[in-house]
């Protein structure tokens, strides 16, 4: 089937919708709203014109004989209207924003050059008290919840966009009031409670969805003199890295930028996955069970903590790999060098944000990606002048195929080979459930299973970059 | 004057809604007995095709062409739904069926889900009817009694069960995909189309939609023929029509009339005129979302008509004197939709809530020269932009009442 944009013939695969077919020629059509496979058509700035309407590209199919244009004066003049419209109902304290520079809000906006805000009154017009009410009326639905340890969340950032509400493989989120005071909230307004794989932080395309972290604090044991802060830099991270900061283009840099930043020492988180290999291993063997469970998902563990209680005892009794290897720094390292634990503060440079909850004490702090990106920012500092460096003496790891862990059935695979013994692996939620209500029906007999809760595993973790 | 035929209201005032002998006693169910005697569901579609009958909701879509697209669709499960819940303000007149004579409803509904295949029903009403919930539950019962809903009706192999959901009273509910999604047990809000209901409704089979007053029409039609009820009213859009006439009238309330009836008759005969002392100055025509008409609109006819000037609507008029205050008008439309969009979609969602808040500052005399530019962006968007129709609607009547009365919304003193 062909159709036409913007006067060019285009061939088109039947049940595609006008943006998969423009995003395939190279048409640039802004959206706010739709991410990879799913579009609500919400946000009606990804609109184009048909037969001189205006239509929502994203979840328009083709049909034969359209002619599309994807730019003209009707339809940058709905683009500037719904994102003003959106941008008078935002916060707009940019300047003070976690995702300052990195909101897809305000790359719209600078995009289509909105500069003036003539939806909002402003309070010298306004001789009445009501009216002032009025101007707080819109703000009185903010919700901020920062009543857990991984994600927090305030609607006044929120553009209501849904790609939250869809994302969600536990749907914990919806749509809370109507009209304008629609916010985005959990069932009774309750602090959310989720298995926070962070999915919703990673796709948020403002700073309402961000995760946790006391950022000023950190900064402050980074410059503390008296104190050793150690960095444990997870294998995956290095993948998304480079979509926060260009500047990183290699291992090499970020260990010399983590030392620009304050890190005394850097080490490679392959030697904690190895120690975990190894405890699992262990445990494997001595345990006369089968359908064992590894552990080192701490969101797969919340999983079935939250959903299915009745496996619990099917897991392995390790933690997780940066907290193993806090714990050989806090104790092991820190005699042989003999250093006070207590002066030592491990960080765990990764992609996963349910790290943050699963801490027992020997982990200080876990950063994700896009904080790192944060702090470098906040930093100052010039990427281009840094040096390459290489990891601290220490924790050297033996066996580089161990890193593999990080990509979903890595570890089984490694295991299974080692104990000669079978394996499953399942990789997001609703595999998991599939597997787990197997599992339930007695339909499943094996030794290992390996559970990830992001597609794919921690490579695409919530705590990446996109 | 030619004797006016009633169709919907022939048995109201007559008989106790609550009693189904008195339904029956006045020729109630015999169009059901005819059609499980001897009509199959393929004729009784046709007569509705000849007969031409169109939603009564507002949009006019033709009630045989929705029909026949369940009917056609090859799936083992299929529903029938009847869509009440009236939520346009001043909209009452699938309260008052109810209230007068359910049982047509519950025939319409029958025949309506056995021509199409359904084994399910649904009477999704508005949730703040509480007594029409009751009247309804006890016909439903009395029906059931009667072997007229059921398994094996009147003995034949057909049967039918029949739901009452109560909604939360939500206006956008009225819009079919919110009105699946409700039932659905999810939020209320528009889903995209398509896949339309007719082939993927409620639960993913093929589902009809059809409001209250047109389910009551098919009863008649298939006791009298498609022919006899293309014979009334207009030619666009035959049949009879209910329609309320509300605000500065002499007897406001429903009347029966046939479509093409004029604005003026409607205004004049039917309610009996203006109040003594008032005077004139336009009438809304189908509710909040309605258009609205000046002097010298009176003379045209109300039909379904895709290109009429004045969209019928639900069917409700509301006829305005010159005393009225346009601002408190303009803040009660823009507060109904402000109050009644669902927040799904960006330009509905914020742009309702901003033309409130210019209409509260209209009111009280404080427009600025940049609200005068935003209300014009809004109701653009508001008219091309939103997801679902509840936008343009919200836009409809106060950019009529702007390009009319502009110097009464400013205060320009001529």
């Amino acid at each position: 089937m062909k159709i036409k944009i913007n006067d060019r013939d285009l061939a088109t695969k039947p049940g595609e919708t006008i943006f998969q077919v423009c995003l395939r020629n190279g048409i640039k059509i802004p959206t706010l709203c739709g991410m990879k496979g799913i579009h609500e058509g919400v946000c009606r700035i990804c609109v184009v014109e048909c037969g001189g309407r205006l239509i929502t590209s994203c979840n328009t199919k083709v049909s034969a004989g359209m002619e599309i244009a994807t730019e003209s004066e009707k339809i940058s003049q709905a683009r500037r209207i719904n994102l003003e419209l959106l941008w008078a109902d935002h916060a707009g304290k940019c300047v003070t924003c976690k995702k300052n520079q990195r909101c897809e809000l305000q790359n719209l906006a600078t995009e289509q050059k909105i500069e003036n805000f003539h939806f909002i009154p402003r309070k010298e017009e306004m001789t009445d008290r009501e009216n002032l009410d009025l101007l707080k009326d819109n703000r009185s639905r903010v919700v901020v919840d920062e009543g857990n340890p991984c994600v927090s969340r305030t609607t006044e950032l929120c553009v209501e966009c849904r790609r939250c509400l869809n994302i969600c493989p536990t749907k914990e989120f919806s749509f809370n009031n109507r009209a304008g005071d629609v916010v985005v909230g959990t069932p009774y307004g309750k602090p959310l409670d989720c298995i926070f794989c962070g999915q919703c932080v990673k796709n948020c395309p403002t700073g309402a969805l961000t995760d946790k972290n006391d950022l000023d604090r950190i900064i402050g044991e980074l410059d503390d003199l008296k104190k050793m802060a150690v960095a444990l830099v997870d294998p995956a991270v290095l993948e998304s890295v480079v979509l926060e900061q260009p500047e990183i283009g290699s291992v090499g840099k970020l260990i010399g930028v983590l030392k620009a930043l304050g890190f005394e020492k850097v080490f490679d988180s392959g030697f904690g996955m190895e120690l975990a290999l190894e405890k699992m291993a262990q445990a494997i063997k001595t345990s006369g069970k089968g359908n064992l469970m590894l552990s080192h998902c701490p969101s797969f563990n919340l999983l079935v903590d939250k959903y299915y209680p009745q496996f619990k005892g099917n897991i392995l009794d390790v933690a997780n790999p940066d907290e193993l290897m806090a714990e050989a720094v806090k104790n092991g390292y820190a005699k042989r060098h003999k250093i006070d634990p207590q002066a030592i503060v491990v960080i765990s440079i990764s992609s996963c944000v349910a790290k943050k909850k699963d801490r027992s004490g020997n982990l200080d702090y876990v950063l994700t990606v896009w904080e790192l990106g944060r702090l470098i920012r906040r930093k100052n500092l010039k990427l281009e002048e840094i040096k390459n460096a290489g990891f601290s003496k220490d924790f050297a790891v033996k066996n580089e195929k161990s890193k593999d862990m990080i990509r979903m059935g890595g570890a089984a695979e490694m295991l299974a080979k080692k104990l000669k013994c079978k394996y499953v692996v399942a990789d997001g939620v609703p595999q998991i459930k599939s597997i787990l209500q197997d599992l339930d029906k007695g339909r499943i007999k094996t030794k290992i299973i390996e559970c990830m809760v992001c597609p794919g595993g921690c490579v695409n973790g919530g705590g990446q970059s996109r | 004057m030619k004797k006016e035929t009633k169709i919907i209201t022939k048995n109201w005032g007559r008989i106790n809604p609550g009693r189904i002998d008195d339904y029956i006693a006045a020729g109630g169910y015999r169009a059901l007995r005819k059609f499980v005697a001897e009509m199959a569901p393929q004729s009784v579609l046709e007569e509705i095709k000849i007969s031409g009958l169109c939603g009564r909701g507002g949009a006019g879509f033709p009630t045989g062409r929705k029909l026949e697209c369940v009917a056609l669709e090859k799936s083992k499960e299929k529903y029938f739904i009847c869509n009440l819940d009236e939520s346009e303000p001043g909209t009452y007149k699938d309260r008052s069926i109810v209230d007068n004579d359910p049982h047509m409803l519950l025939e319409g509904i029958i025949i309506g889900a056995l021509t199409v295949g359904a084994r399910k029903a649904f009477i999704y009403i508005n949730g703040n009817y509480q007594k029409e919930i009751e009247i309804l539950e006890r016909a439903v019962e009395q029906a059931q009694e009667k072997n007229f809903l059921g398994e094996n009706i009147l003995g034949s192999k057909y049967g039918l069960e029949m739901e009452i959901f109560a909604g939360a009273g939500a206006y956008v509910c009225g819009e079919e995909t919110a009105l699946l999604n409700s039932i659905e047990g999810n939020r209320g809000e528009p889903k995209a189309r398509p896949p339309y209901p007719t082939q993927c409704g409620l639960f993913g089979r093929p589902t009809a939609i059809n409001n209250a007053e047109t389910i009551a029409n098919i009863p008649w039609i298939v006791e009298n023929g498609g022919k006899a009820y293309a014979k009334i009213g207009s030619k666009k859009s035959p049949g009879t029509k209910l329609f309320i006439v509300n605000g500065s009238v002499k007897n406001s309330d429903v009347f029966e009339a046939p479509l093409g009836i004029k604005l003026g008759d409607l205004i004049g005969k039917c309610a009996g005129g203006i109040q003594p002392g008032k005077e004139f100055w336009f009438a809304q025509v189908g509710g909040s979302s309605g258009r609205l008409a000046l002097e010298k609109d009176l003379k045209l006819k109300l039909e379904y008509d895709c290109e009429a000037k004045i969209p019928l609507g639900s069917g409700a008029v509301l006829v305005v004197d010159k005393t009225a205050d346009i601002h408190e008008l303009l803040l009660s439309w823009t507060g109904f939709f402000r109050r009644e969009s669902c927040g799904k979609c960006v330009p509905c969602r914020e742009g309702t809530f901003r033309l409130w808040e210019i209409a509260k500052r209209l009111r009280d005399g404080e427009v600025s020269e940049r609200d005068v530019a935003a209300i014009r962006d809004i109701l653009w968007t508001l008219n091309n932009t939103t997801f679902c129709p509840l936008g343009k609607f919200a836009a409809t009547a106060f950019g009529d009442a702007l390009e009319n009365f502009q110097n009464e919304i400013y205060r320009i003193s001529k």
